[in-house]
């Protein structure tokens, strides 16, 4: 009995993921459990584990994007004839590549003609599910997709429903939601084509993706910034006292200023809950533990990795923690719980050599921390003029769940923490 | 911490009990000598000799009969009825006798009485020695109702229903007699009305009670497998119900599944989804689904029993219903 192998859903929302690579060929024999493919989703890369043993009879998605559900392989016994599985699979796949002129991976149409067709579809779908129902008949939803529709305002009639017997559910209305968004503008290079050979075209990956549709939405917040200097004097020594207490040659982490830091944000919301919160739409998520994010540039991008209950860690234990997570988003070996359940973020430039920067939202986090590199800058003391190192800390906040004064008393409390950190215990 | 089976825990919650308060005494129908039809009690009678570990005539209505006369003059008894199957014969005592002195007396009288009772599929026992009958207890105000699956929450929960003065209906597992557990050195007394989260997850909330805790706990590892992420849920005492465990958990995870080893009509899970769609209606992203057995009495051939009563697979395809996915093995 031929197993088919469908593109799993690996966390809530997601709707598709892309293929990067088969740890197997066709024709070798899989185990239950045994690492089939590489999937790239929303927001990590993962090895996936065959569901069945068995032979790789047939491979139809061999690369690039399917849709969740998608059958992408078959696996059976040997000599099993897998035609009918697997050919209305690689039809498909062919069709695309042949519209796109190429036999390269399937991807999305441009964006402006998926529009149409999607709504056009949408449309289509919405008067046949009618038809059916009788004129005037009740929609299928879920009570939770009929709440979430009513609070965004969403005609539940519009939507096509993929839960059981045609049921929107509430996946549905949000993926309607966020595709009602305002669209982004379009360039030339869209509807003339590009000179061969002068520009290359980087199809997104689905990392990048998902980068421009958070951003795109955290723009849409409404935001303000604010910024202080800290004097770094006091926290620099604590950094070289940590660091010469390491014994040569044992497996310690040689703390950085980013973990003092961390520790010292951490310490800070603690102090300032308000500031440790979610924008839920309909509520503010108040959240008892300071999960803080950590801004990493990887190859691919950016994630940001969250280190879990950061104000219970001394800075030896959150410096292991950021070497952890840090290495593993270069190395691509982020877990989803690695992404999930920040509470702030930090994005530090400071090693570049960057002054000071406003950083973007990360929502539905309230405040994002941006910090810049230390100098030495000239400032009047009691007795004259003294070189102190100084460090710019920009505080960009959601004014929707945090408002001046609050973000103004949290930065202050940093700034202290950072000049005294004797301050933090 | 010390590991227990189900079997000692029970036990151990009955000596400690009988250790500290003279007025603790069990009673039942071979539970002297031979020890019950369990085991449950062997070793008692050595320790706690025939005044306060005592074998009664074959008749339910004395055991439970008597065991509420010795609670209303202050006794604590803790009366075992052999298979829950025969708590039928003890119906009048429980259901017209226990559940009411206190009320009808006003509060002169209490009945501080436990009935254990077993029993449960899996051995094929037969028609007349395997049913779950939980649910016609829930029904009935005065009584409270006790199931519990695994070592420590049997030990906690046996210690509340002794000490509470009010008649508990205690049913136990038979296959979960030999599942063993850590269990805290001292005794913990469980409060009677509060839920044990198993296991935490978002996608879909499954109630589970009994045995069937663990045939859910198997099936929300296979769902992992396939993405989605269940959280197991035991109620473990089905009256009082902890209403709010549940219904905070499926407004997390917008869907539920309820299961137990009793047929589905009229369950005990019945009475949970109307609960939930009463409390987070419009947190539901999908109906609630049941899992429950067949609407027959059980068979006796091996084969056919393990088709009516549910396993982990007939959760995981639950599961699967509410998240809109087949649950195909």
């Amino acid at each position: 009995m031929a197993n088919e192998v469908k593109l799993p859903r690996l966390g809530q929302g997601m709707e598709s993921g892309t293929i990067v690579k088969w740890l197997k060929a066709e024709g070798d024999e899989v185990e239950k459990g045994e690492p089939l493919y590489e999937l790239d989703t929303d927001k990590v890369t993962q090895e996936v584990e065959a569901e069945a043993s068995g032979i790789l009879l047939k491979i139809t998605v061999a690369e690039g994007e399917a849709d969740v559900g998608t059958t992408i392989a078959v696996i059976g016994e040997q000599g099993e004839d897998v035609s009918a599985i697997a050919g209305a699979t690689v039809q498909r796949v062919a069709e695309v590549a042949q519209e796109e002129g190429s036999a390269g991976p399937a991807r999305e149409p441009e964006p402006e003609i998926g529009r149409e067709v999607s709504a056009a579809e949408q449309v289509a779908e919405a008067r046949q599910i009618e038809r059916g129902n009788g004129a005037g008949a009740r929609i299928k939803a879920s009570p939770l997709a009929r709440r979430i529709a009513r609070e965004r305002g969403i005609e539940l009639g519009s939507l096509r429903g993929t839960g059981p017997e045609g049921r929107v559910v509430a996946e549905d209305v949000e993926r309607a939601a966020a595709s009602s968004a305002p669209p982004t503008p379009t360039t030339a290079t869209t509807t003339t084509p590009a000179p061969t050979g002068d520009v290359e075209r980087i199809p997104l990956t689905s990392l990048r993706r998902t980068i421009a549709r958070r951003l795109t939405e955290a723009w849409q917040a409404p935001a303000f910034q604010i910024a202080m200097s800290a004097d770094m004097t006091r926290a620099q020594d604590l950094h070289a006292r940590l660091a010469d207490g390491i014994r040569p040659g044992s497996a310690e982490t040689r703390p950085t200023i980013t973990d003092i830091l961390t520790k010292a944000c951490a310490a800070a919301l603690m102090r300032h809950r308000a500031v440790n919160v979610l924008w839920a739409e309909d509520a503010i998520e108040l959240h008892p533990s300071a999960n803080v994010g950590i801004a990493v540039a990887i190859e691919a991008g950016l994630v940001v990795p969250v280190i879990h209950q950061a104000e219970r860690l001394s800075i030896a234990e959150l410096a292991a923690a950021r070497v952890d997570i840090v290495t593993r988003a270069r190395d691509n070996k982020l877990r989803q719980e690695d992404l999930d359940g920040g509470t702030f973020t930090i994005s530090n430039l400071g090693m570049f050599g960057v002054e000071q920067f406003v950083a973007v939202l990360n929502p539905p986090q309230a405040a994002i921390l941006a910090v810049g590199a230390i100098e030495s800058k000239v400032v009047p003391t009691d007795t004259g003029f003294e070189a102190r190192p100084l460090m710019t800390l920009t505080l960009t906040c959601d004014h929707r769940s945090l408002d001046g004064a609050t973000a103004a008393d949290f930065l202050r409390t940093v700034k202290a923490f950072l000049e005294e950190p004797g301050l933090m215990l | 911490m010390p590991e227990l089976s189900y079997r000692e825990a029970v036990r151990d919650a009955l000596s400690q009990a009988m250790r500290n308060d003279e007025d603790v005494f069990i009673m039942g129908e071979d539970i002297a000598e031979m020890g019950g039809s369990m085991g449950v009690t062997q070793g008692m009678l050595e320790e706690f000799g025939p005044d306060r570990v005592r074998n009664t005539p074959i008749s339910e209505m004395a055991i439970v009969g008597s065991g509420i006369g010795a609670a209303m003059q202050g006794m604590r008894p803790v009366v075992e009825v052999m298979y829950e199957d025969f708590l039928t014969i003890s119906m009048e005592q429980i259901v017209n006798q226990a559940a009411k002195h206190r009320y009808m007396s006003g509060g002169q009288l209490k009945v501080p009485l436990t009935i254990r009772t077993q029993g449960g599929a899996g051995w094929s026992p037969g028609a007349q020695h395997a049913q779950q009958v939980e649910a016609w207890f829930v029904g009935v105000p005065g009584l409270k109702v006790v199931f519990a699956s695994t070592p420590s929450d049997v030990r906690g929960l046996l210690w509340s229903a002794i000490y509470d003065d009010n008649p508990v209906i205690f049913f136990e597992h038979r296959t979960l007699y030999g599942l063993k557990e850590e269990v805290p050195e001292e005794i913990e007394p469980i409060p009677i009305g509060q839920a044990r989260v198993h296991r935490e997850g978002e996608d879909v909330t499954v109630v589970a009670t009994g045995r069937l805790v663990h045939e859910a706990l198997a099936a929300a590892e296979d769902a992992e497998q396939q993405g989605v992420s269940v959280e197991v849920v035991d109620p473990r005492t089905l009256q009082p119900l902890d209403e709010d465990a549940i219904v905070a958990s499926v407004k997390r995870t917008n869907r539920c599944v309820v299961a137990h080893e009793a047929v589905t009509r009229m369950g005990f899970g019945a009475e949970v989804a109307a609960v939930v769609q009463h409390q987070a209606f419009d947190w539901l992203d999908a109906p609630v689904e049941r899992v429950g057995a067949k609407f027959t009495p059980l068979p006796f051939a091996p084969v056919m029993e393990d088709y009516v009563v549910p396993h982990s697979k007939d959760v995981l395809e639950a599961i699967m219903a509410t998240v809109g996915r087949d649950g195909g093995s």
